[in-house]
């Protein structure tokens, strides 16, 4: 064996991992090469040191540290389940306490709306006419809501219906809107259906009308009266003139 | 533990229906097993660690990645290997993974961590050795050049020659820690024993030690 090839397998001699064979070629080399031997000597004083290096401790024991990261990491994941099964105070220790004022401020608010309420008050209220024309109030076409708690308001000042205004009426009829205001006078006349054409004297007569201010609560409202006017509503308007007699 | 101790509790667990039940209670979660079985490997790990990187605080979080690690792939443990092959493998892993990023940051902090690890870690050997101040000295210093040495190696040749040399694995061991052939190991050893030789001739040259 050549001293190069020796020295490649010194290594393994040393750790008798060597076959028997190799081994013995190994070992009668050394007998013969000092400087071989040399080396291998070296070689065992590396391991030596390396084994006789001291056994290093950690400062603080490293079970204790990953214990608790495992018991953190544990606590990190449990919560979500473990509120809902604490009880419902127990969870929220302050929730009883904090539950005083907030009632306090509750009921102080609902006593005074109490007091200062004296209903709600709006400024239009319908009153359903006596007239059958007037589509059922919700539809599409009387969107308006009549109030049963309005009484129609009465007339002070009746429809001055000359035979002028009447005679340049055609067979049409007419559907309007009288609205009310708070003092009984007449704020607008509108037409729902039918042409207003040739009408001006009409409404301009609807206009002039005055009727007693209506009372809803104790307070003045405006209302809308609604009425269909024909040839016949004429008459029918006096046959149930007890609300509407008309002046003629 | 010291030093002294690490083969008792290796003792421990030599049986191997012994290191199958300590696993099988960890699995069914029982953290007194796994506290058990923390401590049984905990000081192996560390020196592992500590030689590997040179730096006490890194081996110190290492050990316990470690063993978190441990934990959670404990599930995934079939038996076939020793318990204690197999955490080696992990600290080697965590070692490497390690080293790699580390080496990046902290090149030139390493000759001045060398001094700190063995004269802060190591009370083991004065307490056996029990020398005079000189010879302390010597020891210690005798340690810090061969931690030096071996930290000029590649983080291979370092494995191989701490896993053989230090922890006192057979090569078949070694092998099966790192999950390289045989030969392998036999080859990078002879390599990484050669050019330890090389940086401690001024060492070598002073005697046997002890």
């Amino acid at each position: 064996m050549t001293c190069a090839r020796v020295r490649g397998r010194l290594s393994e001699w040393l750790d008798r991992e060597l076959e028997p064979e190799a081994a013995r070629a190994v070992s009668s080399h050394l007998r013969e090469c000092a400087e071989c031997a040399r080396r291998a000597d070296e070689l065992r004083s590396v391991s030596a040191l390396l084994a006789g290096l001291p056994r290093l401790e950690s400062r603080e024991p490293v079970a204790a540290r990953v214990l608790d990261r495992l018991e953190m990491e544990a606590e990190a994941r449990r919560p979500a389940l473990a509120v809902l099964f604490r009880g419902f105070a127990a969870a929220r220790p302050l929730i009883l306490p904090s539950l005083v004022p907030a009632g306090l401020f509750l009921v102080s608010v609902l006593a005074g709306v109490v007091a200062l309420d004296s209903g709600p008050l709006p400024e239009v209220h319908l009153a359903p006419g006596a007239w059958g024309a007037v589509p059922a109030s919700g539809t599409e076409r009387n969107p308006l809501f009549p109030s049963a708690d309005v009484e129609v308001p009465r007339e002070t000042t009746g429809l001055d219906l000359s035979p002028e205004i009447l005679a340049g009426r055609g067979e049409g009829s007419m559907f309007v809107e009288t609205v009310v205001a708070r003092d009984g006078t007449v704020a607008g006349v509108t037409v729902l259906q039918g042409s207003a054409e040739g009408e001006e004297a009409l409404l301009e007569a609807l206009r002039q009308q005055r009727y007693e201010p209506v009372r809803y609560r104790g307070r003045r409202v405006a209302v809308s009266v609604y009425r269909l006017i024909s040839r016949m509503s004429v008459e029918a308007t006096q046959r149930v003139g007890v609300t509407h007699p008309p002046a003629s | 533990m010291g030093a002294g101790e690490m083969p008792l509790e290796a003792e421990a667990l030599t049986g191997a229906g012994q290191e199958r039940e300590l696993v099988d209670s960890c699995r069914s979660g029982d953290p007194a097993a796994f506290a058990r079985l923390v401590r049984l490997h905990e000081g192996m790990v560390f020196n592992l660690s500590a030689r590997l990187l040179g730096d006490p605080e890194e081996a110190r979080d290492v050990a316990q990645e470690v063993f978190l690690q441990v934990y959670r792939m404990l599930a995934r443990f079939e038996g076939r290997s020793r318990l204690k092959t197999w955490i080696y493998r992990i600290a080697v892993n965590q070692c490497h993974n390690r080293r790699r990023f580390w080496h990046r940051r902290r090149r030139d902090r390493e000759e001045a961590l060398d001094e700190g690890l063995v004269t802060a870690e190591a009370p083991a050997a004065r307490a056996a050795a029990g020398p005079g101040p000189y010879e302390e000295a010597r020891l210690r210093e005798r340690a810090r050049r061969v931690q030096a040495a071996l930290l000029q190696l590649s983080f291979e040749h370092r494995s191989v020659l701490v896993l053989r040399e230090v922890e006192g694995l057979t090569c078949e061991e070694v092998a099966r820690v790192l999950g390289v052939p045989e030969g392998t190991v036999k080859s990078r050893l002879s390599r990484a024993r050669e050019a330890m030789r090389q940086r401690l001739l001024g060492l070598v040259e002073e005697g046997e030690p002890s």
